[in-house]
């Protein structure tokens, strides 16, 4: 399954130019609300005709998704050749619209239980996102949203691959889409320790490790055949540890949203090069979604961007397997295999 | 035919009964087990199916949809001798949920927005609450986990997505389905679509007023056809298609002309390797709403020819959402077991708009494959075939 197009909106931008730049720059203070840290996608980086017309009514966890999916289909080149019956669509999340499912809360308690707004409970149900994507992208093969705690966006791409290999459709967009809200930041708060300065650092792998909450919206286009500018394959996903696989850089989800991340070091000491880059967008922020962009980035330029806080030796290497690597709270993993289209 | 998934464990639990023994009775009986909300204090009077004959163990620790789950899972994995050995093999979960997904809490939410903070209780109950996770730890089974929120589809998509895991070998057994229990915030919204009805609902009625939420779980076991046979299980039952295609159209209304749905139903039967005139019934998804029935109807008949057999289970359970697809695709193994259809309730007269009816009486069948169907939220349609040998 080959990634043939990459969409991104997070904090530091939109689309694959902005994430090179936040790789090359390296990390940057998140924005403090209320005295803590959030990695907040600006209202700035939405604004465009795409969210402007149809999705005018759309909340922001849709208007993330529906522009991360376009510009998969747009970086891909494939966008106008696609046959949009041969499309599916695959959102994942860990807590889907929560804003407005609160909004929806919020109606519910002010206005009473017959006087509250169709607009948003149609928009709190967690397909809706996919659904803009599918109406804005004229999409009609199949579409589907998952969701868990663990390995959401892992899921996604599992599906992705049984669509494509069932032939079920020819492309598959998966993704992921995380935003924050009052009630995640304030349950973060209670549940995790934020990073008071703000930094993630995801090659500590303490005991007691940090977090800042970041959202993002991240759609892969994937096909079984590679495009012009396909940046490379993901060749397995798989729910058990990394073990002796020959990969040249295992990249960790390391960023605070457990408990204990001591765990990773087992992949340390197996001597491993190992990088981290959820500094650059937050945790929850795509987890494995984010350092799939940044793995897949790193196979096609064969560069190993800097690693925010850890002393990695970055720069031009010829890289054939990389492998994101993620462990969740009770300590199962799950890894995504990556190789070069030049294998 | 390429891949059939036995199904050799079913569990149930709706308005229409707590186990699939008193389903179908209820099935048989044309009992309807249908009144005003009692489980939460509303200002709705419409009428809903509570599952009266369920009860809650651990209401602070379980979410009511993962108790629901927990009741329908103990009756599969029991009716296929499953309960002590199943860590033994490679067993994904995957279910499909609306209400799971979301923290629907409204007296921690009211707590958090008048007082600024609140206590974690309904969170930790919330990121605990995952029915997929919840289940595996619980049975301690590691194979894939997956919870599908693809609105009224979930239950449909979930076993969709199990009999793919099968057939790609990545677990030996799946537990599939899925589970919603009745809760003020959908019926807030539904009713605020304007297509809840205040009187018990009429599935492809000419007069129909709209859906009556319900709640429940359905589940079925699925496992490769060499890990039921090592395990000398006889069930004759088994999953042989599915499809899913998406309308883009609108994000609360089906596509008049049906075309999504056609296509999933297309697709679910190309992968069964089977003809529209092959299968014996279908459980329609049958909401009873007016743009539901009046497109699936169509469909159904365009598809299946204007003799189609077909019904809807909802005017039993009331559309259960997350869960429908799972009740449904149990309903229809069921079925194809029995060899007896149960009649479609509030049904009397044919809606012009639609052409077909739903059988409005108890009837006899000797059917090989059957069809289940959902529409969903956001567009999207999907199917399942299912068969006996």
């Amino acid at each position: 399954m080959y990634i043939n197009g990459i969409g991104i909106v997070f904090n530091r931008g939109r689309g694959v130019a902005a994430l090179e730049n936040a790789l090359e720059d390296g990390w940057q203070p998140p924005a403090l609300e209320e005295g803590r840290p959030v990695y907040r996608v600006a209202a700035e980086t939405l604004k465009d005709k795409i969210t402007s017309g149809a999705l005018r009514r759309a909340d922001r966890f849709t208007k993330m998704a529906v522009l991360a999916a376009h510009d998969a289909m747009t970086d891909s080149g494939l966008d106008q050749s696609i046959d949009k019956a041969d499309l599916g669509i695959i959102g994942s999340t860990y807590f889907g619209p929560h804003v407005t499912t609160f909004h929806f809360l919020d109606e519910i308690l002010d206005y009473g239980h017959k006087g509250v707004s169709a607009i948003a409970f149609s928009h709190s149900v967690h397909n809706s996102a996919v659904s803009y994507v599918a109406l804005s992208l004229e999409c009609r093969g199949p579409t589907l949203t998952l969701t868990d705690f663990s390995f959401p966006f892992q899921s996604a791409l599992l599906t992705a691959k049984m669509w494509l290999s069932q032939e079920r459709c020819d492309h598959v967009l998966a993704g992921y889409v995380e935003e924050c809200g009052k009630v995640m930041e304030y349950a973060c708060s209670q549940k995790l320790n934020l990073a008071v300065d703000g930094k993630i650092k995801s090659l500590d792998f303490s005991a007691g490790p940090v977090a800042v909450p970041g959202e993002t919206a991240i759609f892969f286009l994937l096909s079984d055949r590679p495009a012009k500018k396909s940046y490379g394959k993901i060749e397995k996903v798989d729910f058990s540890p990394p073990g002796q696989a020959a990969v040249d850089l295992l990249i960790v989800a390391a960023d605070g949203s457990t408990k204990d991340e001591s765990g990773y070091r087992q992949d340390l000491k197996a001597g491993r090069s190992l990088a981290g880059y959820s500094a650059l967008a937050g945790s929850f922020a795509g987890g494995s979604a984010f350092n799939c962009a940044v793995a897949a980035l790193t196979l096609k330029n064969q560069t190993i961007y800097p690693v925010p806080f850890a002393d990695v030796k970055s720069g031009p290497a010829q890289l054939k397997q990389l492998a994101c690597l993620r462990y969740d709270c009770p300590g199962s993993p799950a890894v995504v295999e990556l190789q070069s289209c030049n294998i | 035919m390429s891949f059939k998934a036995v199904i050799t464990g079913i569990g149930m639990v709706s308005a229409a009964g707590a186990n699939t023994q008193e389903t179908l009775d209820s099935f048989k009986t044309g009992r309807r087990s249908v009144g005003p909300v009692s489980i939460f204090d509303t200002a709705l009077t419409c009428p809903v199916f509570e599952a009266k004959g369920f009860k809650p163990r651990d209401p602070r620790r379980f979410s009511r949809t993962l108790e629901l789950t927990f009741h329908a899972v103990t009756e599969a994995l029991q009716s296929c001798g499953l309960t002590q050995d199943i860590a033994k093999f490679k067993v994904g979960v995957c279910l499909g949920t609306t209400i799971a997904s979301q923290i629907n809490d409204l007296e921690f939410y009211k707590t958090f927005r008048s007082q600024g903070q609140v206590p974690m209780e309904a969170i930790d109950r919330f990121l605990n609450g995952n029915l997929a996770r919840a289940l595996a730890g619980y049975l301690g089974v590691s194979g894939p986990c997956a919870v599908s929120v693809n609105a009224c589809s979930s239950g449909t998509d979930a076993v969709g997505i199990a009999l793919s895991w099968l057939e790609a070998g990545i677990c030996d057994i799946a537990i599939c389905g899925g589970a919603d229990e009745l809760n003020l915030v959908p019926l807030c919204g539904f009713n605020s679509l304007g297509v809840v009805s205040n009187v018990p609902c009429a599935p492809f009625d000419r007069d129909r007023k709209g859906l009556n939420l319900g709640e429940g779980a359905g589940v079925l076991v699925l496992e490769n056809q060499e890990v039921s046979a090592k395990r000398g299980n006889k069930s004759r039952l088994y999953v042989a298609g599915y499809g899913i295609a998406t309308d883009a159209y609108h994000l609360t209304a089906p596509r008049p002309d049906g075309t999504g749905l056609a296509t999933a139903i297309n697709m679910a039967l190309q992968q069964a390797g089977l003809k529209a005139a092959d299968i014996g019934f279908i459980n329609a998804h049958g909401t009873a709403t007016r743009d539901n029935d009046k497109t699936e109807g169509a469909v159904l008949a365009r598809v299946f020819g204007p003799q189609v057999k077909f019904l809807s289970t909802k005017g039993f359970t009331g559309h259960t959402l997350g869960a429908a697809g799972g009740l449904e695709a149990g309903f229809s193994a069921l079925a194809l077991k029995e060899g007896w259809l149960p009649a479609s309730p509030g049904f009397v007269n044919q809606d012009p708009d639609i052409g077909v009816s739903p059988l409005t009486a108890v009837t006899d069948i000797s059917a090989k494959y059957a069809m289940s169907t959902s529409l969903a939220f956001g567009g999207n349609n999907s199917a399942l075939v299912l068969g006996i040998d």
